[in-house]
């Protein structure tokens, strides 16, 4: 009997989390339009993350591209189509590792800072003395973290995809030996813009996903480091877990 | 603002926190709610600020149920500083997130009047100490000139001769201003200090209340131990 209990326990936590991120998400849109839009505070914190995830998007960008390059290789190479490995590094890229390992860094370095910021200012009360300063937490808090990823996370992936392009050129070019002007021909030659913007929509969807899981966890974590520590974790976690999951009904969607 | 509570209880999940409030918040004067910590001292004078729902009871502000909050504003515990925003910023924190610029005059008028010197303008709350950060909280609490000002154990965390300058300056405050106050404290030393009407919580009821000035004097057993610090036999 205790067993059936913990389960119908574990569902109704399950299911009014559910409904309560549901709501969240409601109130973001309900406030998003809403009069009070600050407007320098989303623009600050848009060059805020810009500027600080630059340097782990390129590096994902470069070091993708160049592990792609040298995979494709090994395999291509045992039926001597190595010619495929321009189109595959770009392919794959755009389509496919851009969007989701921009995704699941971008969770890592700004989701977890996001739900962490957020967990502490409940902690510390900072979100109680905003509401006694007038002041909406969705407006102030919320949009502009949701915002500023949801519009960022589609330029990351832009670069990845350019910087991915470049590893696999530098790795092809200079260690297997391709041609440097056919390399980057085959690639423009075979990249469409439909690949390319399939790569993007999911970089917006992911982007939003990241930024609101991260303002919802923080926002509703316990009191306490545990809380904290906890609010964390979970963004990450269930943030790279609807990164993975969405991405198949994405793909579904342009295959 | 006279505030009036009759039968106010709240729970969280099924931990009744408070089992029946009735009190009264007198215009003008300074009410101390003392108690135990968990007492549920915060929750009820966050409910009173409408910060938290309720579950049954009702609370009466000048005779009427609704009330606009801006009249009110509330100093927190350990401060509740924005740590990304300056210290000028933290206190017109309402101008400064409306992209208002002129509240330089403002801003210094208030850090004189809580003691605060105008060479911390730009620095930021990690750099300033915790006395000074209760000063800094209780300027922005001061910013938008509110009628009623709720004061969330106030001298926490400060060692007696800052806890001392603290109550002196809340009293000359509220005592200048006008002010309706509200302080939830531990410390008996401080409420004698500041209150005119002490509340005593414990158990989610009211045991005790009175005048300040009487406090040492009461006869109820719960309160007197709190007092004292000696378990009740």
């Amino acid at each position: 009997m205790k067993f059936i209990e913990r389960i119908g326990e574990v569902l109704i936590k399950l299911f009014s989390n559910l409904g309560k991120f549901i709501l969240f998400i409601s109130f973001f849109f309900k406030y998003l339009f809403s009069p009070k839009f600050y407007f320098k505070n989303n623009l600050q914190y848009f060059l805020t993350i810009f500027i600080s995830s630059i340097p782990i998007v390129a590096l994902t960008g470069i070091f993708s591209g160049m592990v792609l390059a040298l995979q494709s290789y090994t395999g291509f190479s045992r039926f001597s189509a190595e010619s495929a490995i321009p189109n595959i590094v770009v392919l794959t890229l755009t389509r496919e590792l851009g969007p989701v390992l921009t995704g699941l860094m971008i969770s890592a370095r700004v989701g977890s800072s996001i739900a962490a910021e957020i967990a502490t200012m409940r902690v510390t009360e900072q979100i109680d003395a905003l509401k006694t300063l007038n002041t909406n937490y969705y407006n102030y808090l919320v949009t502009p973290r949701v915002l500023s990823l949801t519009l960022a996370l589609p330029i990351f992936v832009t670069l990845v995809d350019f910087i991915g392009v470049m590893g696999g050129y530098i790795v092809s070019v200079h260690r297997l030996g391709f041609n440097d002007n056919l390399y980057l021909l085959n690639t423009i030659d075979f990249l469409s813009l439909g690949d390319y913007l399939s790569g993007i929509l999911k970089a917006f969807v992911f982007g939003f996903i990241i930024s609101i899981v991260s303002c919802y966890c923080g926002l509703f974590s316990d009191k306490g480091a545990f809380g904290v520590g906890s609010a964390t974790t979970n963004a990450v976690v269930i943030s790279s877990i609807l990164i993975l999951s969405s991405n198949y009904f994405l793909t579904e969607l342009f295959f | 603002m006279k505030i009036e509570i009759k039968n106010l209880k709240k729970s969280f999940n099924e931990n009744l926190v408070l089992k029946n409030i009735s009190l009264t918040i007198e215009k003008n004067k300074s009410t101390i709610i003392l108690g135990q910590s968990g007492c549920g001292k915060s929750v009820l004078i966050k409910i009173i600020y409408q910060l938290f729902s309720f579950d049954s009871g009702f609370i009466l502000y000048d005779g009427k149920s609704e009330v606009d909050i801006d009249k009110f504003s509330m100093l927190f515990q350990y401060g509740a500083l924005f740590d990304s925003l300056k210290i000028s910023e933290n206190i017109a924190f309402t101008d400064f997130i409306n992209n208002k610029t002129n509240y330089e005059r403002k801003v210094l008028s208030l850090m004189n009047d809580v003691g605060l010197d105008k060479s911390i303008f730009n620095r930021f709350p990690s750099e300033i100490s915790g006395g000074m950060k209760k000063r800094v909280a209780l300027a922005r609490a001061l910013y938008k000139n509110p009628k009623l000002i709720f004061l969330d154990e106030p001298t926490t965390g400060l060692d007696p001769i800052n806890s001392d300058k603290i109550n002196e300056l809340i009293l000359k405050v509220i005592r200048k201003r006008k002010i309706t106050a509200v302080t939830i404290t531990h410390d008996i030393k401080s409420a004698i200090k500041t209150g005119d009407h002490y509340y005593f919580i414990d158990k989610g009821i009211i045991q005790d209340k009175g005048d300040c000035k009487k406090i040492l004097k009461t006869k109820n057993k719960l309160f007197k131990s709190f007092i004292t610090g000696a378990s009740i036999k």
